[in-house]
């Protein structure tokens, strides 16, 4: 029996659509060209895909996250709830995806490498030719005439062409009176252009670096001639609305019609990254650029090229690929240069992918001198140990606490967001830093350790993060999800709502330092290295930006030791990706750094579960590990 | 050729914990006891002879149960209705220390009466346990340590998210606690660091690492004593504390103990088969290190009490 459900919008537009018994909202509001986000991947975890029922019902299949109250007023989760009648549907304001602005800020601070040299580094190179005009004495062919030009003029030889190319040679070549230019990738011995006349040694050739982070997309548009980076833009990466980590993703993306709408959310972020990055060069434009070197997560990197990626989420955790070979950009989807080449970085594991080998290479760990811990921070973290001699690797799933997801009232870290608390140890009222200096709208997750570490020392929490609820303040209090801080009144907030932070919220927080500590103490303890042994700590990824490290060390997320060993990396699988990008050196580093990294799958080993108990607590069971903690513990 | 048996020498030693106070010590018990001491691993007399003998609680409830089987109505009878007449009964079992648990039927004045009227019936040293609901038993727990101050009675049971105010109040009136936490060697480690942060010395706690009977996974349970122990005896400070766990509550939930009928015939008769249970699930636990099992039945206290004293001779 069909069904005629009418949403209306935030804006006050409405929609309809006619679906059969049994279909779930969401998937009626995504026929209806609705746009509901499912964080969660639509397994009713979230709660943000809430709509309101005006008229009709709906079946409930959970309502988790959702109060009595809320279900009485008609709100149901668009995810879990199934259409069995007519109805109309509320569907509340959308949260916006806010360009993060950070990385476009640091745009002028990229060196090219030093020594870089185009004509010895780079695979793809322009050259120009002045070919022998055809008379009724030389018959030759355009495409044999072209090759004797290239191997004659400039060394190359066994091109091949794609038919799309082939097809435009013979215009190419009389429009510029038989004076070319060409594009060609001696990596793969194609020929990727052909342009009418003679260009300028020094005028640009494009490429693009690429990072599909889980969360945020990166893209840097290179001039391969001159090494320079000229822009640099970001995005959150469309899939978000899909799911906030890789498993929810890839749930999403084994359902029917998934894997088609991962890819192409993906696509749509980065080519319309692109598309922005070529309109802040002049001259730039999307179909010159000849070459893509694209980092990401394993996960990442199969959904991009549609490759089902459900057998990472499953035992034993194998991945369709690890090193990809060389594709062009027409069948991959990327808008650039059809026939421009697009390099996927090879990964190690399900859970160790490009953005770490990636990673490695930016941050030198493959070649330092000293005992390195490399740390990506992310919903994943990935943890590389090693030094010249050897590198060893292993994942956790952190969750996105520390992204605000899982949380409360957690944000991403956009103008609104928390990202500073401190608690006078007194009175227990806290003083905020807001992104942007207005009125908080939530926590983002330097916020959230900042809050973390303050809570404890102040003594709101215990070490097992159990809230005081002794204290003689109005701000620790049996809330509606159980004991919480209130970190700002209603009358101080965006929205007029309290923002607090729960037991449950500090257990997800516990849960995802608890995996990272673990994390990379199993993997010393592996190499058999005392963690105090490791001489240089580099934290990696978009967060590891924001992250105070008295802070982090104090809630037991990082280690105990001298602070001036710590060093931020900002993004390095973007890094990576553009000195793959530039050198073939360095990309056939990346190469090796993956047939040289060790992966321990922690799941494989019990003594991760162990490492992983002792580390859910403040700062860490064993506290003889956090001395630093200890000290500030016992000062009066 | 003669053969030196090596021995083990370890840095750490379990904390010595005394329980009940005599008049001599501000209470009105006729003995107290003393467990832990140890400095080796489990009775490993040539190394160092155990310096206290582990000993045996009998539990007994505030109100007759209606769920214990009725293998344990026969010894007790109409005592298990009086929790005086009960804890003298006890006693007479042989009995070291009772361990009186109040029910959630129970209101702060039934419950301090009850436990006056146990510490009157009986001078044996005492354990109070809440009903284990966290409102109710920090509400039973408050008055019942006020009035047996000075008794250095174990208030239990403190976990992880609810321990906060039983520790106080045994702070206040001189008790001790017991630490309960779910088969786990961190956990248990981390509600010792909880409770010894409030103020409470560590000789005032003991731990109930928690255990599964025989056939329901006491090895885990064994398994993770032996390493509470071993992490003590290398010098883990926040594991040195002597060990209580609760074979009967455990054995007496099992099928083997509870079920008299439609079992096959090969397992024998049911009340035999029972207190076998219960016994073996004990020897097991004090072989890892426990060092007061709390029981029920009565002839599981005598095989239980003649087997530690094999193992403290030997």
């Amino acid at each position: 029996m069909d069904h005629s459900i009418t949403f209306t919008t935030a804006d006050g537009s409405t929609r309809s659509v006619t679906v059969p018994t049994g279909v779930m909202l969401a998937e009626a509001a995504q026929r209806a060209g609705v746009e509901i986000n499912q964080p969660c991947g639509g397994q009713g975890r979230c709660g943000r895909c809430a709509v309101q029922v005006a008229k009709g019902e709906v079946r409930r299949r959970s309502t988790l996250r959702l109060s009595a109250e809320d279900v009485d007023a008609g709100w149901a989760l668009a995810c879990q709830s199934v259409v069995e009648g007519d109805a109309d549907i509320l569907v509340p304001e959308q949260e916006k995806i806010e360009r993060r602005l950070t990385t476009d800020r640091t745009a002028a601070e990229v060196q090219v490498p030093a020594g870089y040299d185009y004509a010895a580094d780079q695979t793809v190179r322009r050259v120009t030719l002045s070919l022998s005009q055809p008379n009724m004495d030389d018959q030759t062919d355009d495409w044999s005439r072209l090759q004797t030009a290239l191997r004659l003029q400039a060394g190359i030889e066994n091109l091949t062409v794609s038919l799309p190319l082939l097809r435009r040679i013979g215009a190419v070549l009389r429009e510029g009176d038989w004076t070319v230019s060409a594009v060609v990738d001696s990596a793969g011995n194609r020929l990727v252009e052909l342009e009418p006349g003679h260009r300028s040694p020094d005028e640009p050739l494009w490429g693009v670096a690429i990072d599909i982070g889980t969360t945020t997309v990166s893209v840097w548009l290179v001039d391969l001639v001159s090494g320079q980076v000229r822009a640099q833009v970001a995005e959150y990466n469309g899939q978000i609305a899909r799911g906030e980590d890789v498993i929810s993703r890839i749930i999403y993306a084994s359902k029917n019609g998934g894997e088609a709408e991962m890819r192409s959310r993906v696509l749509d972020t980065i080519n319309s990254l692109v598309e922005r990055a070529c309109k802040r060069v002049k001259g730039a434009e999307p179909g010159q650029i000849v070459k893509a070197a694209i980092s990401g997560n394993s996960t990442m990197i199969h959904l991009l090229l549609g490759i089902p990626a459900a057998s990472i989420r499953l035992t034993p955790f194998i991945t369709a690929i690890n090193t990809i070979p060389t594709m062009n950009a027409r069948e991959v989807g990327l808008v650039i240069n059809p026939e421009g080449v697009v390099d996927c970085l090879p990964g190690v594991a399900s859970y160790v992918g490009a953005d770490i080998t990636a990673g490695v290479l930016s941050s030198g760990l493959d070649d330092a001198d000293n005992t390195t811990l490399f740390i990506d921070v992310g919903t994943n973290g990935e943890i590389v140990l090693g030094s010249r001699e050897f590198l060893v690797t292993c994942a956790c799933s952190a969750g996105p606490a520390f992204e605000g997801a899982g949380v409360l009232h957690g944000m991403r870290a956009t103008g609104g967001a928390i990202e500073e608390v401190w608690i006078n140890g007194e009175t227990f009222e806290p003083t905020c830093r807001v992104i942007g200096g207005g009125k908080p709208s939530g926590l983002c997750g330097s916020g959230l350790i900042s809050l973390l570490a303050e809570m404890f020392l102040t003594g709101v929490l215990d070490k097992a993060g159990n809230v005081n609820l002794t204290l003689p303040t109005p701000r620790v209090r049996q809330g509606e999800h159980g004991p919480e801080y209130v970190v700002a009144w209603g009358s101080e907030t965006e929205d007029g709502r309290d923002i607090s932070i729960t037991r449950v919220d500090v257990d997800n927080l516990l849960r995802a330092k608890a995996a990272i500590y673990a994390g990379f103490s199993v993997l010393a303890d592996n190499v058999g290295m005392p963690l105090e042994m490791v001489e240089q700590v580099l934290v990696g990824g978009s967060f590891g930006k924001y992250i105070n490290v008295e802070k982090a060390v104090q809630i037991g997320l990082l280690p105990d030791i001298e602070w001036n060993r710590f060093q931020f990396l900002g993004n390095t699988s973007v890094r990576g990706a553009y000195l793959g990008l530039l050198n073939k050196d360095s990309r056939q580093r990346i190469d090796d750094i993956a047939g040289k990294m060790t992966y321990i799958e922690l799941s494989a080993d019990n003594s991760f579960y162990d490492a992983f108990m002792s580390a859910m607590f403040l700062p860490h069971t064993d506290m003889d590990k956090f001395p630093s903690v200890a000290a500030a513990l016992n000062k009066p | 050729m003669p053969i030196e048996i090596p021995k083990d020498k370890w840095p750490g030693s379990i904390k010595a914990v005394t329980i009940g106070a005599t008049a001599a010590e501000g209470g009105t018990r006729a003995k107290s006891i003393t467990i832990g001491g140890q400095n080796t691993m489990p009775y490993l007399q040539f190394e160092k002879p155990t310096p206290n003998t582990p000993v045996i609680a009998i539990e007994i409830k505030s109100r007759k149960p209606e769920d214990w089987s009725p293998l344990l109505e026969k010894p007790w009878g109409e005592a298990m209705a009086d929790p005086a007449e009960w804890a003298k009964k006890a006693e007479a079992a042989g009995a070291d220390l009772l361990v009186l648990a109040l029910t959630l039927e129970d209101t702060p004045d039934s419950a301090v009466k009850t436990v006056k009227a146990v510490l009157a019936a009986s001078g044996l040293p005492l354990v109070v346990w809440g009903p284990g609901q966290a409102e109710k038993d920090n509400e039973l727990l408050v008055p019942v340590a006020e009035a047996a101050k000075g008794e250095k009675v174990v208030l239990g049971v403190c976990e992880d998210k609810n321990y906060r105010t039983i520790v106080a109040t045994a702070m206040a009136n001189g008790h001790l606690v017991e630490a309960r936490t779910p088969m786990d060697v961190n956990l248990a480690k981390q509600l010792n660091i909880l409770i010894s942060d409030m103020g409470l010395p560590m000789d005032r706690i003991v731990m109930d690492p928690t255990t599964g009977a025989l056939g329901y996974g006491i090895e885990y349970g064994y398994s993770v004593m032996e390493r509470l122990r071993l992490a003590a005896l290398q010098g883990d400070a926040m594991t040195q504390l002597p060990m209580m766990v609760t074979p009967g509550f455990e054995a007496w939930k099992a099928k083997e103990s509870k079920v008299g009928e439609g079992v096959p015939e090969a397992w024998g008769d049911w009340e035999a088969r029972a207190v076998n249970w219960e016994t073996l699930t004990a020897m097991a636990l004090v072989e890892s290190g426990a060092d007061v099992v709390v029981l029920r039945h009565p002839e599981s206290v005598k095989r239980v009490k003649a087997a530690i004293g094999e193992l403290m001779a030997a």
